[in-house]
């Protein structure tokens, strides 16, 4: 055979020769990314739902269907790295609960059925209305969807409101499970220096609220541009609040994670400073400086007490950059952890490929599905009430700037 | 909505004894949900594992009693176990050929169930410079990937100490590959190798990501992951592993622990012995003698 | 209950039910039975067939040189025989140096396919998973390719304890084939480069040789074609030939009696004289010389003094103990490599090269060494 160097990463140092592949590369990126979207745009729907905070009513159907879009499309990128995807199901028929990445079926599966369940709730009135009006195919469509009733007296929305609740209650436990499994799947291998950490579970957990924070932040201001409707600026100082929190601890629990390597210095310290030196640096210095940005504009928004235009503009720039500080996050772990030798003495530079089964171009596709689907279910299922339902009076242009 | 309603709405409306107890029936019960929950995890993980995280007592009775169908071979008489003497191995490389034979392992430098690493401590140095088979500048040396040498590097620099270390799967008692496969495709067999059920592996490689010796890969043309299982199909047969049949030093052996005049027993019982990275708690069944603090 | 909740929970409670069945279903046989995972995979990881066959499958077709290799060093290659009560396996046996299982061999049908194999080799034809499969991989080595599987364990490399036998390779052979002075299956022992000592006497040898002559010509170039050329032989090789002649080793009618009142100093005073001749080309049919260049290109390994790569008049032995055969009669050397492969001429390597020369070959060889210069 001639010598296929096959994607081959170059190493600097002593690497053991497994190594020289990355198992897991983009696509395990990519995952975490979308699944802590999902988390994300869950609890800021849960806001609303469980602790009945008014600012957040106007986008939490919209969060709901946001969750549900991209949680659509959270398994995509593990079919396309699994080296067997037509056995997939192995883990669901036989799963081994030693294992983490086990419990991705159940609570994948679980969280998939609770999100359908919850938006079916939340839209049902709608459904039913859209059922009686829309023509032809579609109408029938939403025939179907009302499951044969048509009974929307307030004591059956009243039913379905409870209902709704108890399941966004059930939602956020189910949400840290969602999310902190995978945290647990990395932070639990006692092999990585980089990922083997208590801290992990907590790291991947609310940097995802962040970046589902983050996430609506962007669409709600691009969905109200895109239908010339007002941004509701109570709306706006919520979603700034919930990102401020997420920010403050994410930075405080990920520095502490770093400060507790360096401090404990064991074996292999100065090859993990010459990690965050060489290949992950500009990962990191991405990560941290998005960060730092984050919690300054946040910070300042909230001193400050900005409202109106400028909070628009800023905050939604905080947003852009939480959701790249946290993809770069997720870069700087799985890919990191693995461009750190297992022998301590050696570093991997990884580079990814463009075309291919494990490629940036598979990921850009994954990447955008969630978005187009989310557009084409806001078609269906119309998630904006506008006007004074939710008692706000409150428009950009009228509050002071 | 009235602004009376709005009123009789915001009033805080104290709540009945009964509605009291309701609640704190419905709290108890949670708790206790919840307590059986974390009992029940807790005493799984705390358990002490039977083998290899796997049996419970109706397995490992058949286990013992309807072992597999082999011919002349029953699991449950030997344990197995494999001893490696750093200070004769030359580096020669057959051993990785046997292998890559044996087993139709991938001719190429990523995928191997054993390899050999070269530590040199240059000449006033503290620490040794490590390198294997697999460095390119070795595999010019031999010519292509197909072909195992170790180049001359050190010839003309002053070298203090210098030895080569053989590496493979150490079938560990507490495997960190089983602990983490999703779907039970790899497991530890009675007798003690660990072994993969490649009908079944779906390729998610975490496995490979869990061992701490790096003994595992991913062999994308089957697309599954793959490891050295001490040639189960030939020491089911009474025949040694092809690495140990092939070394023309003596530097690999390998026997039955339940036999104790077996090669194996013999060396761990007349030498100071070693494992890799015992800090990892995995408790490998690959026994080393003459390895140094450098290797990794 | 409102109609759609009921209908609902009917709806989950089929769909949770059609789940669980299905996981049931799909459960693999044997699953769970001796622990998480199937139990016949043990049995089917287990059938596997082995490749490598160990030394003493060799033993058969092989009997010479097993052993020679049993009795040699490459069989005890440790320090001790023993080391406190465990013998260990010593020394590269067959398959290390003759790089491939005998699992594939004799050839690529008889070859035990693993399962696994057989359905690689279907599903994806472009992949050699089969190392025995793949270009330069060879059981039969020539000895150029052998010295690089000689110095894979033999060069001295820092890190290979000193009890293995290590040499410098500038040093110690050049660019020289190890072959020429070690016997591979048992490297201690040096058959072919023997201890010869002084040189004879050419002036007392020329005395002896008036009887040869009158066979083997006044100069060395023999009468009749039947019998060989000695006009610029290697000395040594001479020396060997008569002595075996004598010994009885060499069975020749002819010449057991002509050489059974020499001593050894007259062996070696004849040999002498003999060497000494510039040797001549007797010449073969042309046409067959340039089909024998082609075939001979194996033989250069011993019969060329630069060995398979190196140049050097080829024909001209390296090894002073091998004989050269540029120039050398056609018929004789003909007849030569018939004997060696019907047996009536013994020699380790000879025969089982004879074997697979075809009578066309041999022809053809004969030809082209015969129309070479020597010089």
């Amino acid at each position: 055979m001639e010598s296929v160097f096959h994607h081959v990463t170059p190493h600097i140092g002593f690497i053991y020769p497994n190594e020289s592949e990355l198992p897991w590369t983009q696509l395990i990126v990519i995952y975490p990314y979308i699944t802590g979207l999902v988390a994300g745009a869950f609890v800021v729907s849960s806001l609303h739902h469980v602790f009945n905070i008014k600012s957040f009513a106007p986008i939490s159907r919209f969060a709901l269907l946001t969750a549900l879009c991209f949680m659509f499309f959270a398994p995509s990128p593990l079919l396309f790295h699994l080296g067997q995807p037509t056995r997939a199901f192995n883990a669901v028929i036989t799963p081994h609960w030693t294992s983490a990445m086990a419990a991705f079926g159940y609570v994948a599966g679980f969280y998939l059925c609770l999100l359908i369940l919850e938006t079916w709730f939340a839209f049902r009135a709608d459904i039913v209305a859209m059922s009686k009006v829309k023509p032809g195919f579609i109408g029938k469509i939403y025939g179907w969807l009302t499951l044969g009733s048509d009974d929307v007296t307030p004591k059956a929305l009243a039913i379905d409101h409870k209902i709704a609740r108890i399941l966004s209650m059930i939602g956020i436990p189910a949400a840290c499970g969602l999310h902190g499994y995978v945290g647990f799947v990395f932070g639990s291998l006692k092999t990585r220096e980089w990922w083997s950490s208590d801290l992990m579970p907590v790291i991947f957990l609310l940097s995802a609220v962040g970046s589902g924070v983050g996430l609506l932040i962007v669409l709600y201001v691009i969905a109200s541009k895109l239908r010339k409707t007002p941004i509701i600026d109570e709306t706006m100082r919520g979603l700034l609040y919930v990102l401020f929190t997420a920010i403050t601890v994410v930075m405080v629990i990920e520095g502490l994670e770093l400060l507790e390597i360096f401090y404990k210095a064991r074996e292999g310290v100065e090859t993990v400073r010459e990690l965050i030196m060489g290949p992950i640096w500009a990962g990191m210095t991405i990560q941290w400086a998005m960060s730092f940005f984050v919690l300054a504009v946040t910070s300042i928004l909230l001193l400050y007490n900005v409202h109106g235009e400028k909070l628009v503009k800023w905050l939604f720039a905080a947003g852009l950059a939480m959701m790249i500080g946290v993809l770069a996050m997720r870069w700087n772990v799985v890919i990191g952890g693995q461009e750190l030798s297992k022998t301590m003495k050696g570093l991997l530079t990884y580079y990814p490929e463009v075309w291919g089964r494990e490629s940036l171009s598979v990921v850009a596709l994954i990447s955008i599905m969630p978005y187009l689907t989310l557009w084409l279910v806001t078609k269906l299922l119309p998630p904006w009430k506008d006007g004074e339902e939710y008692g706000f009076s409150a428009l950009v242009s009228h509050k002071h700037t | 909505m009235s602004k009376q309603d709005k009123a009789i709405k915001s009033q805080k409306v104290p709540m009945s004894r009964r509605g009291f107890l309701g609640l704190l029936g419905k709290g108890a019960a949670c708790t206790s949900a919840l307590a059986c929950t974390g009992a029940a995890v807790g005493s799984s993980l705390l358990g002490e594992p039977k083998h290899g995280f796997q049996q419970n007592d109706d397995q490992l009775a058949e286990s013992i009693n309807n072992p597999p169908k082999l011919d002349d071979y029953n699991w449950n008489d030997h344990s197995w176990a494999m001893g490696v003497d750093t200070d004769r191995c030359i580096g020669c490389l057959r051993c990785m050929e046997a292998c890559k034979m044996e087993n139709s392992v991938q001719m190429d430098a990523f995928h191997h169930r054993t390899w050999v690493e070269r530590y040199t401590y240059l000449e006033g140095s503290n620490t040794a410079v490590v390198d294997s088979q697999a460095d390119p500048k070795n595999i010019e040396n031999a010519g292509s990937e197909t072909r195992f040498r170790f180049d001359n590097r050190y010839k003309d620099v002053k070298v203090d100490k210098a030895f080569f270390v053989p590496k493979l799967c150490n079938q560990c008692e507490h495997p960190s590959c089983v602990q983490v496969c999703p779907t039970g495709a790899t497991f530890k067999a009675k007798d003690g190798p660990v072994l993969i059920d490649t009908t079944y592996c779906i390729g998610c490689q975490y496995c490979v990501q869990a061992c701490p010796y790096g003994a595992r890969s991913f062999n994308e043309v089957r697309g599954v992951a793959e490891k050295c299982n001490w040639c189960y199909h030939r020491i089911t047969k009474g025949l040694n592993p092809a690495c140990v049949e092939v070394c023309p030093t003596g530097t690999r052996i390998f026997g039955d622990r339940n036999d104790p005049e077996s090669p194996v027993s013999l060396f761990i019982k007349n030498n100071h012995v070693q494992v890799l990275k015992p800090e990892m708690g995995n408790a490998p069944n690959v026994f080393y003698k003459g390895t140094d603090k450098e290797v990794v | 209950m409102p109609k759609h909740i009921v209908r609902l929970l009917i709806l989950i409670a089929a769909v949770l039910i059609v789940a669980f069945s299905a996981k049931q279903f799909l459960i693999p046989d044997s699953f769970y039975q001796y622990g998480h995972y199937r139990g016949n995979a043990v049995t089917e990881v287990a059938s596997k067939l082995p490749k490598l066959q160990g030394s003493a499958s060799c033993k058969e077709c092989h009997e010479k040189e097993y052993e020679v290799w049993t009795t040699g060093i490459h069989h005890k290659a440790t320090r001790n025989n023993e080391v406190q009560g465990v013998v260990y396996k010593y020394g590269p046996g067959c398959e290390v140096c003759h790089t491939g299982p005998a699992g594939n061999h004799p050839s690529k049908e008889a070859m035990p396919l693993s399962v696994e194999d057989k359905i690689t080799s279907i599903t994806h034809p472009e992949i050699k998973v089969h190392p025995a499969n793949m270009a330069g991989r060879k059981l039969m080595l020539t000895p150029r390719e052998m010295r690089d599987v000689c110095l894979n364990c033999h060069e001295k490399l820092p890190g290979r304890p000193l009890e293995q036998k290590q040499i410098e390779v500038a040093s110690h052979s050049g660019e020289e084939v190890c072959t020429n002075c070690h016997n591979p299956h048992s490297p201690r022992i040096v058959y072919a480069s023997l201890p010869i000592g002084k040189r004879g006497n050419a002036e007392a040898g020329k005395a002896i040789a008036d009887t040869c002559a009158g066979c083997h010509g006044e100069v060395g170039m023999s009468l009749m074609p039947e019998w060989p050329n000695l006009a610029g032989q290697h000395f040594d090789f001479l020396v060997d030939s008569l002595k075996s002649f004598k010994s009885g080793k060499r069975p020749n009618e002819t010449m057991a009696p002509m050489v059974e009142g020499l001593n050894e100093i007259d062996i070696r005073n004849v040999a002498s004289y003999f060497s000494k001749f510039s040797c001549g080309v007797s010449g073969g049919d042309k046409a067959m010389a340039v089909l024998g260049k082609a075939k001979a290109e194996n033989c250069k390994a011993c019969h060329s003094a630069g060995g398979l790569y190196g140049s050097g008049s080829a024909g001209v032995s390296g090894n002073p103990s091998w004989p050269n055969l540029a120039g050398q009669n056609v018929e004789y050397l003909a007849n030569t490599l018939k004997a060696y492969q019907d047996g009536s001429r013994v020699h380790p390597v000879m025969t089982s090269i004879a074997k697979t020369l075809s009578n066309d070959d041999i022809e053809h060889l004969a030809a082209y060494y015969a129309n070479m210069k020597c010089k």
